[in-house]
């Protein structure tokens, strides 16, 4: 390739950056639209559409509600839909935050619940479940408080374990977390062996799912997620600089501290409210940002948005799938998505590992 | 007006008074000094002296517990680092980044401070990465994975990245550690070149006196944390100095081509004297220079003459503080000096003479040598060039050289025969003073510890043989 052609091919990027998103968006709508399909209650597709129609505005005129059956309407509206957007919203907020703590840390190990997240609101929903169960604020289950508070209680004690004066060295940051992320692990274990009848329901939260999941719940939590991702990505590029190494970003100009700081703040609340929403669900934040710095290469301008939406993606295949795979055998039964994310999630990332490993490189 | 104008353009760097510490431990003290653009400054000095201390001080990355680093009188702590990044460039040691950038990336990244937070990357930038990568020969590397290319590459593309910050000063942390020797000099070439085209202040940290010495014009040279030298370049660099700071022995020069200074350290310098035999060279031309640092690390004492001055033999001599005896440069040398060589001589136990061609000037010194020889001192005649096709005296040195033969002057074929006979003379003094202990505590000289002797002898020739 002659150098004239380098130049071309480095200005039409911008343009394949926003094909990207654009392809990326229309598979994600796509996978709604199907797994809305999938459940137990047997919906024709036409009906599924007739029943979306009719609730965006201006369009609804056109839509003979008599199309539809109203129970058929409750499901789509009332179950499957705020379990699907829930899917939508922790993907893309545990790959967000995933994307934000490897560029962070510089470390392929690091994921969204590195500081303490996963451990902290465990503790909460524990507690929650044990002591709490039947209170509500505003028509949010304690538990999902107790989980938002303790992941972020969590988060801020290995944040200020790790401060040295007034900087915080990754490495004291990463090996905080360990340290944090066991103790917290201990109590919850503590807490299960006391739990008796309760021991079930923390097991489950703790691998984490969307059974049950109410609009009110994702609406108390989407706007922590949805501002913390806009926030985080007004710092893509100095998530690039500090690719180089911390001291080169300073010497380029980027205000190493203070990024880094208000990243892992975004990033972990982000993340403390997904957990909130679903409970643990492991592998996304992790892995979903290599698969897509594997495909679309590491500039987090293109990486932070691609690998919101595959996030986003991803756990809602998994969710459908979470929801199928057991039907042959038992038909109400459904398998937490946890498990699904880590069975159909790993044996993929190890495809493509061994596909590119030579050029990649974290 | 126009006066006014020439001082807003200047860059200047002043650095006052800086202190450092990690922790309790003063790495930098008292820290002073002044640059202006065009300067290449060079930081020289040991391992563990403070150079990469302060230049982390100085591009903002270490703050200084006491003092300030003034750019253009604004103290760089004070200013933001975007302020700081548009002027000044680093280049670190260390270049392994995370991820797999394309090198094209990477030194647009250098373009940052230049950016607005939403904006990207434009013609323009491009332009400039693109000549910056054209300059450090990179450019055909722009689209492979910075992780994936050698360290020389990769210094050059973070080289690169730093002109592309179109800065004013340029801050380099021994960079030349992982090139070669072609692509230090490329790079240092061009490096200089911004210096001197584009006023470009060079602050370098080196390992290598003889780059330093090349291209800076400047240097400061730390001492454990403090600036033992400053100045000119050839001021700073003396062998006194070097002597003071590294520790080391070396010889500093004006090199005939370059016109640049050029260091030669010699090896750690050992302590005086351990052995008994003390050797009288006779050499020039450069023919004992060699051998008088050998003899000096093996531990005899050595002397040398006659030499002229302004010989490289006698230079050397002089650096190694060994005594000689000496004549005018290019003279004869005269009855007086001849004397005096004999009586240097005549304290020597041993003497040498090298392969020196003979010319009427210094055909004194072979007879000198007989002269020493009918005196009873040993002689060993290095003879590895021919004395036929040295012989510039019609004959005489030759015949000399036969005579020396003939009265019983021992002929090596090079250096290593000469030591190993050395060695066995030493034995020889060695033991002939225990037996003179002996006979004077009226000892009767055992039997069995001459054949020892004789021993060792034997086992040293076969070692000589082998």
């Amino acid at each position: 390739m002659n150098q004239d052609q380098v130049e071309s091919e480095y200005f039409r990027r911008t343009s394949k950056w926003n094909l990207i998103l654009i392809l990326l968006t229309l598979a994600l709508i796509l996978t709604v639209l199907i797994s809305l399909n999938v459940g137990y209650a047997q919906i024709p597709f036409q009906n599924i559409l007739a029943i979306l129609a009719r609730q965006i505005p201006f369009l609804n005129s056109y839509v003979d509600p008599s199309l539809f059956l109203p129970r058929d309407a409750a499901i789509i509206l009332q179950i499957r839909l705020p379990r699907i957007i829930a899917g939508v919203v922790v993907g893309a907020a545990l790959s967000s935050s995933g994307v934000v703590y490897q560029g962070v840390f510089k470390n392929p190990m690091a994921d969204s619940y590195l500081l303490g997240v996963s451990s902290g609101a465990a503790v909460g929903a524990s507690l929650s479940i044990l002591f709490g169960t039947g209170y509500s604020v505003f028509g949010l289950g304690i538990l999902q408080l107790a989980a938002f508070t303790g992941a972020l209680f969590a988060m801020f004690l290995v944040y200020n374990i790790a401060r040295v004066g007034s900087k915080v060295p990754v490495t004291m940051l990463l090996l905080c977390g360990l340290a944090v992320n066991f103790f917290m692990y201990s109590i919850v274990s503590l807490l299960e062996v006391v739990a008796g009848d309760s021991l079930h329901s923390i097991v489950f939260w703790l691998i984490g799912g969307f059974s049950n999941i109410l609009w009110i719940q994702v609406w108390a939590t989407l706007p922590f997620i949805a501002v913390g991702m806009i926030a985080a990505y007004f710092y893509s590029r100095d998530l690039n600089l500090l690719a180089l190494g911390e001291e080169t970003a300073q010497n380029l100009g980027v205000n190493v501290e203070k990024v880094k700081t208000r990243l892992l703040v975004l990033a972990s609340m982000i993340a403390a409210a997904a957990v909130s929403l679903s409970g643990l669900i492991g592998f996304v934040g992790l892995m979903v940002p290599h698969i897509t710095r594997l495909v679309i290469g590491p500039d987090h301008r293109i990486l932070f948005p691609a690998s919101i939406i595959t996030g986003a993606i991803f756990l809602v295949i998994c969710d459908a799938l979470a929801r199928v795979v057991a039907t042959p055998f038992a038909s109400t039964l459904e398998l937490p998505v946890g498990i699904i994310t880590m069975l159909a999630g790993a044996p993929f990332f190890i495809i493509l590992l061994r596909k590119k490993k030579q050029s990649y490189a974290i | 007006m126009q006066y006014e104008k020439l001082v807003l353009n200047l860059v200047l760097l002043n650095v006052d008074g800086v202190e450092c510490r990690y922790g309790s431990v003063k790495v930098l003290e008292d820290v002073t000094l002044a640059v202006k653009d065009g300067d290449f400054v060079g930081i020289l000095g040991p391992n563990g002296s403070g150079k990469t201390t302060l230049l982390k001080s100085i591009s903002r990355s270490l703050r200084p517990h006491r003092g300030t680093i003034l750019l253009n009188e604004a103290d760089i702590y004070d200013l933001k680092g975007v302020e700081v990044a548009r002027q000044m460039a680093v280049v670190p040691q260390d270049s392994a980044i995370g991820f797999s950038f394309a090198a094209l990336d990477v030194v647009l990244m250098g373009r940052n401070p230049h950016m607005t937070r939403f904006q990207i990357e434009g013609k323009k930038d491009l332009a400039i990465a693109r000549k910056a990568m054209e300059l450090t020969n990179t450019w055909h590397l722009s689209e492979r994975p910075l992780n994936e290319l050698s360290g020389g590459e990769r210094q050059r593309v973070i080289i690169a990245r730093a002109l592309a910050q179109e800065p004013r000063i340029l801050l380099l942390d021994e960079p030349m550690t992982h090139l070669d020797i072609i692509n230090q000099l490329e790079i240092m070439d061009l490096v200089k070149n911004l210096c001197v085209k584009e006023n470009l202040i060079v602050l370098a940290v080196f390992h290598d006196l003889n780059l330093a010495a090349r291209y800076c014009t400047s240097a400061i040279l730390l001492k454990s944390g403090r600036i033992f030298s400053t100045g000119n370049i050839d001021e700073v660099l003396t062998s006194e100095n070097i002597r003071s700071v590294f520790r080391v022995d070396a010889i500093v020069k004006k090199h005939l081509v370059t016109n640049s200074l050029f260091v030669l350290p010699l090896s750690p310098q050992k302590p005086s004297p351990t052995k008994k035999c003390s050797i009288h060279l006779i050499c020039g031309a450069g023919t004992g220079t060699a051998l008088m640092k050998i003899l000096l690390d093996e531990g005899y004492s050595v002397t040398a003459g006659v030499l002229n001055v302004l010989d490289t033999d006698f230079e050397t001599a002089q650096f190694l503080k060994i005594p000689v005896t000496t004549e005018a440069p290019f003279s004869p040398i005269t009855e007086k000096t001849e004397k005096a060589n004999l009586a240097m001589m005549s304290k020597a136990s041993t003497i040498v003479l090298t392969s020196v061609p003979f010319g009427h000037g210094n055909l004194q010194n072979l007879e000198n040598a007989k002269k020493a020889m009918e005196k009873g001192i040993p002689t060993i005649v290095i003879d590895e060039v021919p004395i036929e096709s040295r012989d510039f005296t019609q004959g005489k040195a030759t015949e000399i050289f036969s005579e020396l033969k003939r009265i019983g002057a021992v002929f090596v074929a090079n250096q290593n025969e000469l030591l190993q006979w050395l060695n066995v003379s030493e034995e020889k003094a060695r033991s002939s003073e225990l037996e003179k202990v002996r006979i004077l505590s009226h000892l009767k000289p055992g039997t069995a510890n001459e054949s020892e002797i004789a021993d060792k002898r034997k086992t040293m020739g076969e070692t000589g043989n082998r």
